[in-house]
């Protein structure tokens, strides 16, 4: 445990000092303020624009930082061989991973929050009271990208840190939309297609059940409770992607 | 009769390369053994199999055949220090340091005299506040010495640990591998620095192809050729 939290320490100090984070952050502060110009175009609709498209940059920008640090995450410690001294001392491969993930987790946490508070603030200032589901959508926002980032971190112990990152950014995608395709599938009656979306549905994290920016800018009303439970199911999912990293990373050599 | 820290018997490494993984063989039948309160060279040409061996003794390769045991109590009580390291861009080296500490599950007061103590030794309490990417390479180096002394390891084993100092940065690093001497622990070191090795080893050993083909004392050697780096020469050409 202690070697988790030094890790753990260790990954979140590196990761947020690391001045491409700072240049990514400023980028996507830049992108959130441009939602003012989309908004002052959309005839009345000023507030909703500000937050769909706000929200869709915390996504965006959180989705680069998740999936490219991840990556490289595990993989530059391979290719720098600073693994050497960290596996010459006592410290399991479990605990590395788990480390890693998780002082990963504490530097996303302080970029959405960043991201977060400031969409809130404009919105505030736009709409001239708070809106308090801003933050929650970007929590969820959070949910997803830890669950992208453990598997992109999955992806790292297998390949290249490249390969991690367009299959962390595949997971993404795909996991936004499996659910879909299942309906769809469904509609269409052919077994084969039903069968296989069922696979991708059961093995694709599905992202898009705790996506709630739609109940934000009002088109849909939420269910909380199911909500909750899918959040559950993603952090189940984190575990077991997590533990599987550890196992191949196990049967690495140095 | 001292026990010995470090016994190496029979050990072969295989390994697959490139796209066909093609199978080459990197050791092939290395036996070994280092004394308590050695200073024992490991000396060979590049692609001899030095850092295998050493990597193999650490746990970060696994044996294709043959053993090695460690006459310590696991890796808590041994230090290491790769060829060329490579550390955290953007921690300082008192962070990295007590970072190191942390794994070994020192608390704060050991882990902050400890860090100090080796910044001290290692003339780095100046830069000590410094991000690890504007060290020189010497500086690494020293840094990389200090993590391995961490622990207050009873085996040390040092993988080139003069590459890239100044001659003012090797005497430090020698008299740390001196003190380290006369505290009692072993240190295994490999080098291509034979003056060093002459000044600061009591045996050694010559690998060549994957095999250690000499071993014996450095006044043992000394008596088969003029200098060391004579002796060196005509063993690898043999």
């Amino acid at each position: 445990m202690r070697q988790v939290r030094a890790i753990t320490v260790n990954t979140f100090r590196e990761t947020i000092r690391d001045r491409v984070l700072a240049v990514i952050v400023v980028f996507a502060l830049i992108m959130i303020v441009g939602g003012l110009w989309l908004g002052s175009i959309s005839l009345g609709e000023q507030g909703r624009m500000m937050k769909d498209f706000g929200l869709a940059a915390v996504t965006g920008f959180g989705l680069i930082v998740a999936v490219f640090i991840a990556a490289g995450l595990v993989h530059k410690e391979v290719e720098k061989r600073t693994v050497f001294v960290l596996f010459s001392k006592p410290v399991s491969r479990g605990a590395f991973i788990a480390g890693k993930f998780l002082g990963l987790c504490g530097t996303m946490a302080v970029v959405l929050a960043g991201m977060g508070l400031f969409l809130f603030a404009l919105v505030g200032v736009l709409d001239g009271r708070v809106s308090g589901m801003v933050l929650v959508a970007t929590a969820m926002i959070y949910v997803q990208l830890l669950t992208v980032m453990a598997v992109t971190i999955f992806f790292s112990t297998l390949g290249s840190a490249i390969l991690a990152s367009v299959l962390g950014i595949c997971v993404f995608v795909a996991g936004q939309l499996s659910q879909n395709v299942l309906q769809l599938t469904r509609l269409g009656k052919n077994p084969i297609t039903e069968a296989l979306s069922w696979v991708v549905y059961v093995i694709i994290p599905n992202l898009s059940a705790v996506d709630v920016k739609a109940g934000v800018v009002g088109e849909q009303t939420l269910a909380w409770g199911q909500i909750a439970l899918w959040t559950a199911y993603l952090f189940a999912y984190m575990v077991v992607v997590l533990v599987l990293a550890a196992v191949v990373f196990r049967r690495k050599e140095f | 009769m001292s026990r010995d820290v470090v016994a190496v018997k029979d050990l072969h490494k295989t390994v697959a390369v490139g796209f066909r993984r093609r199978r080459v063989q990197i050791l092939k039948g290395v036996n070994l053994t280092v004394a308590a309160n050695e200073v024992f060279g490991l000396l060979g040409p590049n692609g001899a199999g030095k850092t295998t061996t050493v990597k193999v003794l650490l746990g970060l390769m696994r044996p294709t055949s043959g053993s090695v045991e460690l006459g310590v109590e696991g890796l808590g009580h041994v230090g290491y220090l790769p060829e060329n390291p490579y550390f955290y861009d953007y921690l300082s080296g008192r962070e990295f340091l007590g970072f190191c500490a942390r794994l070994f599950g020192e608390d704060a007061v050991t882990r902050r005299e400890r860090v100090e103590a080796l910044l001290e030794d290692v003339s780095l309490l100046d830069a000590a506040d410094t991000h690890l990417r504007k060290y020189s390479k010497g500086m690494l180096q020293r840094i990389g010495i200090a993590q391995a002394l961490i622990n207050d390891p009873e085996l040390v084993l040092l993988d080139e640990p003069m590459t890239g100092l100044d001659p003012i940065g090797r005497v430090e690093v020698k008299r740390i591998i001196q003190k380290l001497h006369e505290r009692g622990k072993t240190v295994l070191f490999n080098s291509h620095i034979l003056s060093d090795v002459h000044e600061l080893c009591s045996r050694i050993a010559i690998m060549r192809d994957g095999r250690v083909i000499w071993t014996g004392s450095v006044d043992e050697a000394l008596a088969e050729g003029e200098t060391l780096e004579q002796f060196f020469v005509r063993a690898v050409q043999a």
